[in-house]
Formats: C-alpha cells, sequence, structure tokens
C-alpha cells in the first residue's frame, strides 16, 4: 500500500489529486479511470476535515491495488468515534426547492464503492472503501 | 482549477475541477447568475458533493425568481453524478 499524509484542510485536494495520478502511473492504470477514486476520496478525506471532533494536524491516506480491486484507506487519529454512515439521507426524490444541499457525500460513496467500513479503536477512525477500477 | 465563464445572453461555461476547494472560490460566481442561464459543461472534467451543492442552490434560486437552469452537453462521468444526487432531470440532463 502506497501511504502518505496530508494536511488537515480542504486545500489538501489538489494533491490529493496528484497521489491518485502518481499512484496510477505507478501501476499502469490510464488516469482517465481515476474519477471515482478522486470523487470518494475526496468526500471520504473532506468529511474528516469538516464533522470529526478533534484530530491531528494531518490524516493519512493510502492506495493499494489487487489488479481489478482499488482499495482507498484513511487513518484519522486522535479523534472521537465517528461514522458518517449515520448521516442523515440526501433526500434525492424530495422536491428541488425542499432538498437541502447535505449528505450526498456519503450517498455518492455508497453508489461508487464495492466494500466500505468505518471502524475506531484507541482514537484512531479508519475508514477503508473498495472500488472496481476498469482497465 | 475551475472557472466560470459567460458567454452570453444567457449562456455560461463551466471549465475544469469543480471539488470542495473551487465550489469555496466560486460561490460568488454562481450567485451572481441572473435570468435563465444555460451552462454548457462539455469542459467541466470533475464535480464533487461541494460542486452539486453550488448547483443546487443555485437551481432553487433561478427557479423561485421563475427562471430556469439547463447544463448541456454534460461530460458522462459528470453527468453520473448528476444522475446520483437526483438533479438530472430538473438540470435537463439527459
Amino acid at each position: 500500500m502506497l501511504v502518505r499524509r496530508f494536511p488537515r484542510a480542504v486545500g489538501s485536494l489538489p494533491v490529493l489529486v496528484a497521489f491518485v495520478r502518481e499512484f496510477f502511473a505507478a501501476r499502469g492504470i490510464d488516469s482517465d479511470q481515476a474519477f471515482d477514486v478522486d470523487l470518494v476520496l475526496e468526500e471520504l478525506f473532506t468529511n474528516m476535515v469538516r464533522h470529526a471532533r478533534g484530530g491531528t494536524s494531518e490524516i493519512e491516506v493510502g492506495l493499494d491495488d489487487d489488479g481489478s480491486l482499488l482499495t482507498l484507506r484513511l487513518r484519522d487519529e486522535g479523534v472521537e468515534p465517528w461514522d458518517p454512515a449515520q448521516a442523515p439521507l440526501p433526500g434525492v426524490d424530495r422536491p428541488i426547492q425542499e432538498r437541502r444541499p447535505g449528505g450526498l457525500g456519503i450517498h455518492f460513496i455508497r453508489q461508487l464503492t464495492c466494500d466500505l467500513r468505518f471502524e475506531h479503536a484507541d482514537g484512531t477512525t479508519t475508514v477503508t472503501a473498495v472500488l472496481e477500477v476498469p482497465r | 482549477m475551475f472557472r466560470l465563464d459567460a458567454v452570453g445572453d444567457g449562456a455560461v461555461r463551466l471549465v475544469g475541477r469543480l471539488d470542495g476547494a473551487e465550489a469555496e472560490r466560486a460561490t460568488a460566481s454562481f450567485a451572481g447568475l441572473e435570468g435563465s442561464i444555460v451552462a454548457d459543461c462539455s469542459e467541466l472534467d470533475y464535480i464533487s458533493s461541494a460542486g452539486i451543492a453550488l448547483v443546487l442552490v443555485t437551481l432553487q434560486r433561478l427557479n423561485r425568481l421563475g427562471h430556469t437552469f439547463r447544463l448541456h452537453p454534460v461530460q458522462p462521468r459528470v453527468r453520473n453524478v448528476f444522475k446520483y444526487s437526483g438533479l438530472a432531470q430538473m438540470l435537463g440532463i439527459e
């Protein structure tokens, strides 16, 4: 697994994209297939930045690939237990004027992953997401 | 990077990546849209929930004023995100 730490800030998003491209290039995966990985990673990372209480100054991100499935792992240290899966559903079928711009991130993650796990132990939240990446 | 270009007569062009960082910077540009708008998204390469939220708020505001907000054309992967969000039909995305 390729692992790196990133400042706990939305401003880290461009370097997260560069990290994904670096991983794709090293594994010989076409970068045109990075869209879903970028989206799941952004939604998980920004959820940690915006909603996790406490936390160190950096969040660890890991990428791994077995030839068909790509695994994303985010580790957030020094935080209170937090599970975005408990977030309210975004109500995508509600009339447009009743819609609220929240909860879509975890909804997208559920749409794009084939496995999603949240664990919390010893003050560290670990999120593992598995995606199919076409070759 | 993301930018919103006005091309005149209710037409705009969305270009680049509308992620969480860029959406914060783009809020004023979307808030400045007036009247019925057609947005060319052929060069919009990426959008996340933060960008979708910006589009949703803009759609709601323009609709309340009796205007429409349409996105056309839209790249396939960006179109999928709008479909997941439940906004595709309201934005005229096929």
